[in-house]
Order: C-alpha cells, then sequence, then structure tokens
C-alpha cells in the first residue's frame, strides 16, 4: 500500500454568502482555496448533516476553486431544520442556482454517503455541468439500502446500539421504525422532537466509524446539529428521497458513462454497506472503485480521506 | 491501551493417539501442557476444521492440561470427509469417551464459531462435566444466522468475493444457496464435489479476519482441507445441527447458567455476527461478554487471542 495522504491544511473561505433560494429558504456557502483555480463543489451527507470546515480539506487549495455550501434547512442555511419545499429536486435546482450565481460554467462534484445520493441525482440531470465525479460511502436508496440500516443489516453486527435506537420507542410502534421516528421529529412538542432527534443520530454516530469514536458521539448529543440531521434525513427517508422509482440512480447509470469517476468505500462501512459500492461500479461504465481495507462509513476515516485526496489529486488541472 | 497478550511458547504433546469411537470413525486426540495441570478440553470449528498446534497456545502449559482432538471425518480422524453417523450427539459422545478414557472427572470446555455450538451443547447436555466455559464468535446455527452468512447479509459487507460464491451455481439454483451447494458437495463426481468445497471455503476464509488474509484463503482451497471442511459443514447446516428445535441452546440456557462463563466476539465479526453473542449473552446475564472492537472472526485476531487468554489465565487456578 502506498503511503497514506493526509488532508489538506486547514484553511479560511476568500468569500461567504448567503443565497436566496426561494421565498422561504436561503442557503450558505463559502469559496475557499484559488479563485482562479478548477471548481469543485462539496456535498455534504445526511441530508441534513450540514458543512464543517475539514470539508475544505480534501483539496489542493492552490489547485482548486472549492466550494461548500449547506443544504437547505441546517448549518447556516435558513430557516433552520425546516422540511417545507425540501426534497431532492430542490436541492438539485438549489446547486444550478449557485453554480449560475458564481459564474462557474462546469464543476467537479464530490460527495459522501448522501452527498453521494445528491451527486449522482445532480449529475443524472446536468450532465453537462459535471467534469468529474468523487464518491465516497455510496448510497442510492435501492431498496435495501434502507433496509440494511435500519431493519435487518446494521443491527446484526451492532445489536448493542440497535437496542437503544429501538429502545426509543414503545415495542407497538417498532414494526414501522421510520415512520415511528417521522412522527416524533414532526411532533409539535419540542422536547419529543428534541429527545427523537438525538436517539436517531446516536444510532448513526455509533457505528460510523471503524472503532468507537467519542469526539463523534459528543456531536451527537448536540441539539444544533441533530434536529436538522434527524428530521432532514427522516424526512427524506420517508419520502424515498423523493425519487420516481427506488432503483432511479442505479438505472440511469449509463447516462453517466465516461464521466471520470472514482469511488471510495470502507469495506466496514455498516451505514452504506460495500454492496452499494459494487452494484453502483457494476453498472457505470468506466468508474474505479477502491474498497478501503480499514474504514467504516465516515468519511475522517484515515485510509478513506486518504484515497479522497488521492482522487482529487489525480483530477487537478 | 495495555499491551496485549500472545500466544504461549509452542510446545509438544506429551500423548496423542486415535480412538476408535464407532465401528466406522477413529478419532484423533492428544494431550500437552502438564500432565498434572487443570484439564481444558479445546472444541475447534467448522465442524470439519480439524485442530491446529497453535490453538494448544490459548492455554499456560504449566497450569492446564490441554486436550485437543479432531471431530469425526476431520484432520487426523478418519475416515476423511465421512458424513455417515456424523452428527452433534456423536461428537457429544466421543468427548464423553475422550473424558472417560483419560480419566478426567471435570474439564474447562474452550471453543470458538462452530466449537461454542458444539461446547454449548456439550456443557448443556453434561454440565456436571464442565468447570468453565470460554467461547468466542458465538454460533447456535438459527436459520437467521445461516441465511445472513450463506444466503444475504455478510453478501453486502462482501460482495465482491460473494460473487466468486454465487458464480459456482447456476442462476436458477441461486434461491437456496445451501441446498445448492449440498447437492454438489454430497455429489457422485470427485470433481464436482471438490469445484464445490473450494468455492464454499474461500467464501468463508475471505471473510474470517478483520483484514482479509490472502494466504488464509489459499490455504482454505486446497483440496484436502476444503473437502472435509465444505462437506462437513454444509452437512451440519442443512441439517440444523441436528438439535430438536431450532433454538435449542438457548432453550436450555438455564442448565448452565451457573456455569462461570466468558463470551468473547469480534464486533465485525460477519461469519458469526455479534448478534448471536447478544442472544446468548442476553439469556444467559452471568456471562461475561467481551466486544473485541477491531477483530472479526477469527480466533487468530490480536484482540481476540488477548481476550481468550485472559480468559484462561484467570481461569487457570
Amino acid at each position: 500500500m502506498s503511503a497514506r495522504r493526509s488532508l489538506y491544511p486547514e484553511i479560511e473561505p476568500y468569500d461567504t454568502g448567503k443565497l436566496a433560494v426561494s421565498d422561504l429558504h436561503s442557503i450558505y456557502y463559502e469559496q475557499c482555496g484559488n479563485p482562479k483555480g478548477k471548481p469543485v463543489v462539496f456535498l455534504h451527507g445526511g441530508p441534513g448533516g450540514g458543512i464543517e470546515p475539514r470539508h475544505r480539506c480534501f483539496f489542493d487549495p492552490q489547485a482548486y476553486r472549492i466550494i461548500l455550501f449547506d443544504q437547505r434547512g441546517c448549518g447556516r442555511s435558513t430557516p433552520f431544520a425546516s422540511l417545507v419545499d425540501n426534497t431532492t429536486d430542490h436541492l438539485v435546482q438549489d446547486i444550478e442556482t449557485l453554480r449560475e450565481h458564481l459564474g462557474i460554467e462546469k464543476w467537479q462534484v464530490f460527495g459522501g454517503s448522501w452527498g453521494s445520493t445528491l451527486a449522482l441525482a445532480y449529475a443524472q440531470k446536468h450532465r453537462e455541468r459535471v467534469t468529474e465525479m468523487v464518491l465516497r460511502g455510496i448510497f442510492t436508496f435501492a431498496p435495501d439500502e434502507m433496509d440494511w440500516f435500519y431493519i435487518n443489516g446494521t443491527r446484526v453486527l451492532f445489536p448493542d446500539a440497535y437496542e437503544d435506537f429501538v429502545g426509543e420507542l414503545p415495542p407497538e410502534e417498532r414494526d414501522d421504525l421510520i415512520g415511528a421516528y417521522h412522527r416524533r421529529l414532526t411532533s409539535d412538542d419540542p422536547e419529543v422532537r428534541r429527545k427523537a432527534a438525538k436517539a436517531w443520530s446516536m444510532w448513526e454516530c455509533r457505528v460510523a466509524t471503524l472503532l468507537p469514536d467519542e469526539g463523534l458521539v459528543a456531536h451527537c448529543e448536540d441539539a444544533s446539529f441533530t434536529l436538522a440531521f434527524a428530521r432532514i434525513e427522516c424526512h427524506y427517508f420517508v419520502h424515498s428521497g423523493f425519487f420516481g422509482s427506488p432503483t432511479q440512480l442505479l438505472d440511469n447509470m449509463e447516462s453517466l458513462a465516461g464521466i471520470p469517476a472514482v469511488i471510495v468505500h470502507g469495506r466496514y462501512d455498516v451505514i452504506c454497506p460495500p454492496r452499494n459500492a459494487w452494484r453502483l461500479h457494476k453498472a457505470w461504465p468506466g468508474s474505479q472503485l477502491e474498497l478501503v481495507p480499514d474504514a467504516g462509513h465516515s468519511a475522517n476515516e484515515p485510509g478513506i480521506s486518504s484515497a479522497l485526496v488521492r482522487a482529487t489529486d489525480q483530477f487537478r488541472p | 491501551m495495555p499491551r496485549r497478550r500472545r500466544f504461549y511458547m509452542d510446545f509438544e504433546p506429551f500423548d496423542s493417539g486415535f480412538m476408535k469411537v464407532s465401528d466406522l470413525h477413529t478419532i484423533y486426540y492428544e494431550q500437552s501442557g502438564n500432565p498434572k495441570g487443570k484439564p481444558v478440553v479445546f472444541v475447534h470449528g467448522g465442524p470439519g476444521g480439524g485442530t491446529d498446534p497453535k490453538q494448544r497456545r490459548f492455554f499456560d502449559p504449566q497450569a492446564y492440561r490441554i486436550i485437543l482432538f479432531d471431530q469425526r471425518g476431520c484432520g487426523r480422524s478418519t475416515p476423511h470427509a465421512e458424513l455417515t453417523d456424523n452428527t452433534t450427539w456423536h461428537l457429544i459422545a466421543d468427548m464423553e469417551a475422550i473424558r472417560e478414557k483419560l480419566g478426567i472427572d471435570k474439564w474447562q470446555v474452550f471453543g470458538g464459531s462452530w466449537g461454542s455450538t458444539l461446547a454449548l451443547a456439550y456443557a448443556e447436555k453434561h454440565p456436571e462435566r464442565v468447570t468453565e466455559l470460554v467461547l468466542r464468535g458465538i454460533f447456535m446455527l438459527r436459520n437467521k444466522e445461516l441465511r445472513w452468512f450463506y444466503q444475504e447479509g455478510a453478501s453486502a459487507i462482501f460482495p465482491d468475493t460473494w460473487e466468486s460464491y454465487v458464480a459456482a451455481i447456476p442462476p436458477e439454483e441461486r434461491g437456496d444457496l445451501m441446498k445448492a451447494y449440498y447437492e454438489r458437495l454430497t455429489s457422485d463426481d470427485p470433481a464436482v464435489r471438490l469445484a464445490a468445497a473450494q468455492a464454499w471455503s474461500v467464501w468463508e476464509a475471505s471473510t474470517s479476519f478483520l483484514m482479509q488474509s490472502k494466504d488464509y484463503m489459499v490455504h482454505a482451497g486446497e483440496g484436502e482441507f476444503a473437502l472435509a471442511f465444505a462437506r462437513i459443514e454444509c452437512h451440519y447446516f442443512v441439517n440444523g445441527g441436528f438439535f430438536e428445535v431450532e433454538d435449542q441452546l438457548l432453550r436450555d440456557i438455564d442448565k448452565i447458567r451457573h456455569i462461570p462463563t466468558v463470551i468473547v466476539q469480534g464486533r465485525y465479526d460477519v461469519v458469526c455476527p455479534m448478534m448471536s453473542a447478544w442472544d446468548l449473552h442476553r439469556a444467559f446475564p452471568e456471562s461475561e461478554l467481551k466486544i473485541i472492537p477491531d477483530a472479526g472472526h477469527s480466533a487468530y485476531e490480536p484482540g481476540i487471542v488477548d481476550a481468550l487468554i485472559e480468559a484462561t489465565d484467570r481461569f487457570r487456578g
């Protein structure tokens, strides 16, 4: 194995702003790196996860003009945790609105987890705007993917964490976990929402890394994060990502043939298991797949961040 | 993290022999360590895996009188890969025959994977003969465990090696892969048996370590080993382990709850996933459950070796 790459050093944005994308929603965005560099857009996960400063560091700041934004309802976008007019099509449109606002013709699209879903949805709609794709922790909303994480799969390896996740609900509501959580996350009672948001997020944080990560678990105690994360995720999940069919993304991969693409996936990603990446790779002519042997789901896993940095380096001008 | 315990230094048996246990079967056994030490019997996995000299080294040779034996049809036991008169109840009777022949009143029972199944079944049948139980990679041979590994579950984590396992079976028979394998493993044609045995064994080998071991995969595909391993495993599995009811080991758990018991489980054991260790521990709350965060299924994972030796050291008296 070649030596592992670390992230680029932390940097500050040279430009930030808020863009009104509808009567209701404004999204926060930032630009970092080289203003004359090759444009790349970073799509965060969740949905509802928001951006973090370390997300800037997957890209060579000398070579790239790095654009990050908080998707509707999360991070510094407003209104916080709003589910109104918040669908995949809205987010795809926001990416286009932002691109035009910044006067960018084409860009590289980089995303992990839900960020990979949104990246694929965006590229399938606006193929001509995409120069390359770098995707991690693949999630396509195929029927067995939701089932794996919430019903049948992850619980087999993490029965202890699952017991806590399910234990939050009364026994009679456990047959429809996502529905039961959705009711609580959209309750009128802020305390009910808060409690459900914490349990929902904790399930994901406890299984996101190869080894337990106390810092990540603490992050999932923080209501300023969990409320948007849990509400928006669950909203998308009960609506099956707002896709016309659960295999919509996989069925249209031929349309992305020829786009230089790297798929990075952790072998022990138990949130989005490697099967998701394998299937995408098989359906996507020309894509490169790297399975990282000692990594879970998180982009912060050393083997994952290394593979991602190598991919963006490879696509530098 | 404190330094992990490693295997005891290599040592040789002070006694070994063959014992005729039926008109057909003869089994190999050996004794090592201290002839006056505390007796422990090592129960190997598979079924059909056979013993390995390294397995002596889970025990302090000054403190223990260590008994290893090859279960019917595998290792040095004869006839090789034989399925006739080869059931859980025969193996339990064989353990009793060895115990009596060696003049041992009670012993510690140590086993992982199928070894945990047989150890539990033995203890539930002869609880008065068991001083302690040290179990690893819990397997109770329930349908959901078999389905997870041979039909759908582990396939999501190892889609790459799963492809080879599935490729050995024609598409129209893939609805029940275990049955399809059983037909081939018991075919009259030796070439068909061997090809199926290799694919079956390599699938398991590819998923047994946290970090996949190519050497181990090569070893598992060697004809002699693969044939006994795959044939005997599949024979036991299609017969539900010869249990009266699927969850017999849990049903009868109260018979052994007085026995000091340690359960060691790798978090990323995808062969015998943690669900079963958890179910066992919930039914047997007096047991001690140690989850190893950075280990898969194999007894040779560093964290598993450490926890197993910690347990045998503690029980050495």
